[in-house]
């Protein structure tokens, strides 16, 4: 397969305008651009629904509305009261995932999350917040989260550097999660693209499948958001309450 | 993969700190207080017009009590006062009874007289008719000029013997 039609080549990041800051290359590139609409629409969506502040909602001010409520309910039922100061943090990560995913399911759009150094760096953030809170609230007696209690005394050489893996394993399984859904859809959905055409006639079958996996898509793009939300949330939680 | 090619990761990471701050910075200041303050005045809303119909409620329930209190009393007030009319009125009948029994004594009285009268009449004209009978009688018998009298005390004597 030529590199021309490579299933991958729409990961590939061009740049628009070439920008250089302090010896670093910080190009406007289809990934920022991508990221600029995914800002936009937020903004301007739950700006502009919630412009009238009606009582009796409109049906755009009824899905920003919804938008609101369910982060807010996630996060009050896996935090508790100590998760609203951080709601406008998930509730951006999550709608930053999220329209990030359906922007990346426009054709011959770009998807950020499907690269690894943006839901890396996302997944880092969380991940330092989170331990920065661990040890705001439980000072150096933090580090006995990685102590599970009711475990023989002889099984925690063995239990904690599992323990601390596992914890600092965690940004990496949050950013792949997000980047492996990603890059899998899209790449799918190309593969099948080219058979369409490849087929001639019969293409019409891997047409059939691309509607029907651009839906299961649609899907997976909202289920990575909300993962990558609740995740955050149980995260949130695990700094407040060790075990 | 173009994924793992450093070229391009600063400027990713720089524009997704940019636009990630600005949408953190954006939501937090701007969009979600809005949506928070339109929930919590439907939700003042909904208290407040829930409260009402309570305090309505309750209103209507102390009216209900009222209109159940005057309607009670209302009800004892009617009946007595059919109680008292019935009252009044066997009175006034009682009354007007005893009058007409007075009435009719006195005109019974007075008719017994009228009639006892009548009677000493009829029996003093009886008695005079049977004296000049038993004159005339013993005139024609006997030629006998009796005195009336003599007649008079004969009829008497003879009725005391029939007596």
């Amino acid at each position: 397969m030529a590199a021309k039609d490579s299933p991958l080549k729409q990961f590939e990041i061009d740049p628009i305008s070439n920008i250089e800051l302090g010896g670093y290359n910080i190009s406007f590139t289809n990934s920022s651009f991508a990221m600029l609409i995914t800002v936009l629409v937020i903004t301007l969506f739950l700006t502009l629904t919630v412009n009238t502040r009606s009582i009796v909602p409109t049906r755009m001010q009824l899905i920003s509305e919804l938008m609101y409520n369910f982060i807010a309910q996630l996060l009050s039922d896996t935090v508790g009261d100590n998760g609203k100061k951080y709601f406008p943090f998930v509730f951006s990560l999550f709608m930053f995932v999220l329209i990030g995913n359906m922007v990346g399911m426009i054709p011959y759009q770009f998807t950020f999350t499907s690269h690894i150094i943006v839901t890396f760096a996302l997944a880092t953030i969380v991940f330092i917040g989170v331990t920065i809170l661990g040890f705001m609230n439980h000072g150096l007696k933090f580090f006995s989260f990685f102590i599970i209690p009711g475990v023989p005394f002889y099984m925690h050489p063995l239990l904690i550097p599992i323990e601390v893996i596992s914890y600092l394993s965690r940004p990496i399984s949050l950013s792949v999660r997000l980047f492996a859904n990603m890059l899998a859809g899209h790449t799918l959905l190309k593969v099948f693209a080219s058979f369409v055409v490849s087929m001639s006639f019969f293409g019409i079958f891997p047409l059939a499948f691309i509607v029907a996996l651009t839906g299961l898509e649609i899907l997976i793009a909202f289920l990575q958001a909300y993962v990558f939300a609740i995740l955050t949330c149980l995260y949130i939680n695990d700094a407040y309450h060790l075990h | 993969m173009p994924q793992l090619n450093p070229e391009f990761f600063v400027s990713q990471l720089f524009w997704l700190f940019v636009f990630f701050s600005f949408l953190l910075v954006f939501l937090w200041r701007i969009s979600l207080p809005r949506i928070a303050t339109v929930l919590e005045k439907r939700q003042k809303n909904i208290d407040e017009n829930l409260s009402s119909a309570k305090e309505l409620k309750e209103q209507a329930l102390e009216i209900e009590k009222n209109i159940n209190l005057q309607l009670s009393k209302a009800k004892e007030e009617a009946s007595q006062e059919v109680k008292k009319t019935v009252l009044e009125l066997q009175e006034e009948v009682s009354f007007k009874l005893k009058t007409l029994d007075k009435d009719l004594e006195a005109k019974i009285l007075k008719s017994e007289k009228e009639i006892l009268k009548n009677k000493d009449d009829q029996m003093k004209n009886i008695n005079n008719e049977i004296k000049n009978i038993t004159k005339a009688t013993i005139e024609k018998i006997s030629d006998l000029k009796l005195p009336d009298n003599v007649i008079n005390e004969t009829i008497k004597s003879y009725k005391g013997n029939s007596s």
